[in-house]
């Protein structure tokens, strides 16, 4: 057995063991040191420099995205348990000196309260919106403040009398007004009720004040400010259904004792966070991302593929990525780009619909139907082992949900126009990149 | 007379020409059931999404990393002149690898997919650290190879030992970058980077050297004649080593990546025409002098094929990674052809024309039927054809409607031209060229059936007497 050689012609002019190439010729080390020379050059500059060179890599792409993955997802908790069926319970776990409260009176809603508490009140027509890390909630008025209540009721009522002879036929000869008493219930931690459990939340950015005496955590000092709205109390009740225990939602309850009680499998509430993190898991092991790439690129066709009726939307930036454990940038588009998903499709029914069945959702589609992502039937009215009904789609849900909501505060959203980076000028040409 | 202990080689070559058919037969399963009659058979196990995983992690690490394995075992003790350094250690760590990567890929219906392109394999299936088992065998390889390269007879290192040599180290840092030190990374575009990194280097440091290693050893045997330029070879290798490792982010062109990143690894993507140019040519020049053999005998035929395949991938590849190209050919099935062509029109075909030459001096028999061989060279070169070149336009056409909504000098217009021709109609226009895909796949399936039938007859029936000893074995001895 010889091995295939190739004698070279110079071999016949000059002592070939001196020449450089015949000696690297014969030389596995010299060999090996120049291989991994080049590698770890090549690493150090494709893969560790950049990200001490470009900030965007790591910080985020505003204080709304660190807010909402950082602030309110741990703290949004999520279960069907006080409905029982389909609809999901949004509850959010207030910390005294962290979380961000405001109570707001509208037309129709308003609040009387001990003097002291007076001053957290935002009252009606009242422009600059008071903001409080103190524990406060709002419940039915109790003990001294049911007469209070009345009075307000009384003064209120006589201040805007009912146009007459329209509803007074039908037993009303009132405007009713919603009266909640604004009461400190001495913890340092409770649980509310979160009547819209959105996709975005509450954000304020301008005519704001923070009534604390100093700052108690640094994200109050940001140029705005996730908060709750009008925290009640998330009260719940024991409910014998046949032989089983179950607890619902009662205004006259007791409360939750603490957070173990609330992720307990007898109430099954998750956190926004986990049905996310549950939600990219999904996502990987599905293989979602081998037909559907996670970003908008710099092209005109990707900002009107995922754009709105007026705005198209911005390029994918680095910073979005920040806060996933894995990134599905994409290698096929064999469906559309999700990176928008959040804004373009916001509606849980019709990814509900369609993840059922792609096919007749929306067609043409050769999306596979993700059945198994549903309990029982389309419909989840089936129960869960976790408490939440399809709990699969829920993170998958949530998961994108967060998809091109998260770059900037709502009020300086794309979708509104008001694009920081104008990819419509620049699309449009009327503007070039520096 | 040096022996060789050829068990070892045996143990990595035979099952994964198995798994070749079971990865392609995956392969057109969901050409079909994904495309063309999208979710026929529908369910948790079966979707596109969970079975896709199982094609590719079949075709690239139960089939060719397999194979690649295999022939490195084959033939670098040979030329070394020196039976392997512990070929005990070389059946143990083939064991481990079978059980982990068989265990591994085919667990990915089962949802264990680890998320990261190329990277599936899951850290753990159950008590089994499936990744770091999977680590182990290769590493065991890696010293073996090597201890058999220090102690070998032949002092000069023909072109195939470099190569080998290179993917050796190359692979066990890809393999750590892709599969742990990505978890390691801050969140976000770092980890894509790396996840891009290794994409590309399992590609270009991993299966481009050990194929050419393999071309360039089985080449000159299949011929026998010496190959053409030993130094040709080096300039190949070594701009190889230079060039391959900075290129992972042109997959990212127009993304949310680093301007200058992506200018990076597109000025480096040009220059992969210099590697590609040396082995082209010199595989060229060594046929050259005796181009009868080309018509004799199918393995050297799957050498040229491959090498013109390779041209046009690394055509393909530099292009693509130009800006105004990568905005058509991006994101669509042109890079799946793309990818088909480098890992199955190239390196599948180097390594099967490695296989025919090996079997038959490890079985010590010649070749059960050169006629058969003849006629899976030709199933597979205008089955893949066929399969790319329906893939390539396929996917160009669909980049060019998608450029179609660019069309315009305002939004208003671009967003009606959206609503003129929506996604969904793009996908239905490319539905022809998948069926074309799928055809292509078929045929490509049944040229590899026939060479399985082909290998299993050469290795298990007895020797017929009359044959004469037929060219790829007079070729080796």
């Amino acid at each position: 057995m010889t091995s295939p050689q190739t004698p070279t012609p110079e071999d016949k002019h000059s002592p070939p063991h001196s020449r450089f190439v015949y000696k690297l010729d014969r030389s596995a080390i010299m060999m090996i040191v120049g291989v991994i020379l080049l590698f770890s050059t090549s690493i150090i500059v494709t893969l560790v420099a950049p990200r001490f060179v470009d900030s965007t890599w790591t910080s985020p792409s505003s204080p709304y995205q660190v807010q909402m993955y950082e602030i309110q997802d741990p703290n949004v908790y999520l279960s069907s348990v006080a409905t029982g069926g389909n609809e999901l319970q949004y509850v959010h776990h207030l910390k005294q000196d962290f979380t961000l409260l405001s109570f707001k009176e509208s037309e129709n809603l308003r609040f009387v309260s001990p003097s002291e508490l007076e001053s957290f009140i935002t009252r009606f027509e009242e422009k600059t919106l008071k903001l409080t890390s103190r524990l406060l909630m709002l419940r039915e008025p109790e003990g001294d403040m049911v007469a209070e209540a009345d009075k307000l009721r009384q003064t209120l009522q006589k201040k805007r009398p009912l146009e007459q002879g329209k509803i007074p036929q039908m037993g009303l000869d009132k405007v009713n007004y919603q009266i909640l008493e604004l009461y400190d219930p001495q913890v340092t931690e409770a649980f509310s009720l979160e009547q819209m459990g959105g996709i975005l939340q509450n954000w304020v950015d301008e005519n704001y004040v923070v009534l604390d005496e100093s700052s108690k955590h640094p994200y109050h000092q940001d140029y705005g400010v996730v908060y709750v709205k009008n925290p009640r109390e998330f009260r719940i009740s024991p409910l014998r259904f046949g032989a089983e225990q179950r607890w619902h939602y009662d205004p006259a309850g007791r409360p939750v004792k603490n957070i173990e009680e609330l992720k307990s499998p007898a109430l099954g509430f998750f956190s926004r966070r986990e049905l996310i993190y549950l939600g990219e898991h999904i996502y990987a092991i599905e293989g979602c991302w081998y037909c559907h790439t996670d970003q908008t690129r710099t092209l005109i066709q990707d900002t009107v593929l995922n754009g709105s009726d007026s705005y198209p939307a911005p390029p994918s930036s680095a910073n979005e990525y920040i806060y996933q454990k894995i990134t599905f940038p994409g290698t096929r588009r064999i469906g559309p780009d999700l990176s928008r998903t959040g804004v373009k499709r916001p509606s849980r029914d019709w990814h509900k619909a369609h993840f059922w069945s792609p096919k007749t959702a929306s067609v043409g589609s050769i999306m596979p139907a993700f059945q198994h992502f549903f309990d029982d039937d389309p419909r989840g009215t089936g129960r869960s082992a976790i408490g939440i009904p399809n709990h699969r789609f829920e993170a998958m849900y949530q998961y994108l949900m967060t998809k091109g909501t998260r770059i900037t505060p709502p009020t300086q959203a794309w979708w509104l126009g008001k694009d920081p980076i104008k990819t419509k000028e620049i699309i449009e040409g009327q503007r070039t990149l520096q | 007379m040096v022996t060789y202990d050829d068990r070892p080689a045996q143990l990595f070559i035979y099952p994964s020409i198995f798994f070749l058919i079971i990865g392609m037969t995956f392969g057109v399963f969901i050409a079909f059931n994904g495309f063309v009659f999208p979710d026929y058979f529908s369910g948790e196990y079966v979707h596109f999404g969970r079975l896709r995983p199982v094609h590719v992690g079949s075709v690239t690490l139960l089939w060719l990393l397999s194979v690649d394995i295999g022939l490195m075992l084959y033939f670098i003790p040979r030329l070394c002149g020196t039976s392997l350094w512990n070929p005990k250690l070389a059946l143990w760590s083939g064991v481990f690898w079978w059980l982990t990567l068989g265990l591994g890929v085919n667990s990915y219906p089962w949802g264990t997919n680890f998320g990261w392109e190329y990277a599936e394999l899951p850290t753990w299936i159950s008590w089994l650290p499936i990744k770091f088992f999977f680590a182990v065998a290769w590493i065991l390889i890696v010293i073996n190879l090597f201890m058999t390269i220090a102690n070998r007879r032949f002092e000069k290192l023909y072109v195939s030992l470099w190569y080998s040599m290179g993917t050796l180290i190359w692979t066990t840092f890809t393999l750590l970058v892709g599969s742990f030190a990505i978890n390691w990374l801050p969140e976000g575009i770092s980890r894509v980077n790396a996840s891009w990194f290794y994409i590309h280097n399992l590609v270009g440091l991993i299966y481009t050297p050990m194929g050419l290693a393999i071309a360039y050893y089985f080449l000159p045997k299949l011929a026998n004649t010496p190959i053409y330029s030993h130094r040709l070879s080096m300039i190949g290798f070594w701009s190889v080593a230079f060039i391959y490792a900075w290129v992972g982010t042109h997959h990212m062109i127009h993304g949310p990546i680093s301007q200058w990143l992506q200018t990076t690894s597109i000025v480096f993507s040009m220059w992969l025409f210099i590697p590609v140019w040396t082995v082209v040519y010199n595989l060229f020049a060594t046929v050259r002098k005796d181009w009868a053999k080309y018509l004799q005998s199918a393995p050297i035929r799957f050498i040229m094929m491959g090498n013109i395949f390779y041209l046009l991938t690394c055509i393909q590849g530099p292009i693509q990674s130009l800006r105004n190209v990568n905005e058509i050919t991006s994101k669509t099935d042109w890079i799946i052809g793309h990818s088909h062509i480098s890992l199955y029109g190239t390196f599948t075909f180097f390594a099967i024309a490695g296989i025919y030459q090996a079997i038959p001096v490890m079985a010590k028999k010649p070749l059960w039927s050169t006629r058969l061989a003849d006629w899976h060279f030709a199933f597979n070169l205008w089955g893949s054809i066929l399969f790319l070149l329906s893939l390539w336009i396929g996917g160009f056409l669909q980049g060019l409607m998608w450029a179609n909504w660019a069309d315009g000098s305002s939004y208003a217009e671009f967003h009606n031209n959206l609503t003129r021709l929506p996604f969904l109609q793009t996908v239905a226009d490319t539905r022809n060229w998948w069926i074309l895909r799928g055809i292509g796949g078929l045929i490509i399936l049944f040229g590899n059936i026939l060479f399985v039938v082909n290998m299993f007859n050469t290795i298990v029936l007895k020797q017929v007497a009359q044959l004469s000893t037929p060219r790829e074995l007079r070729a080796a001895t």
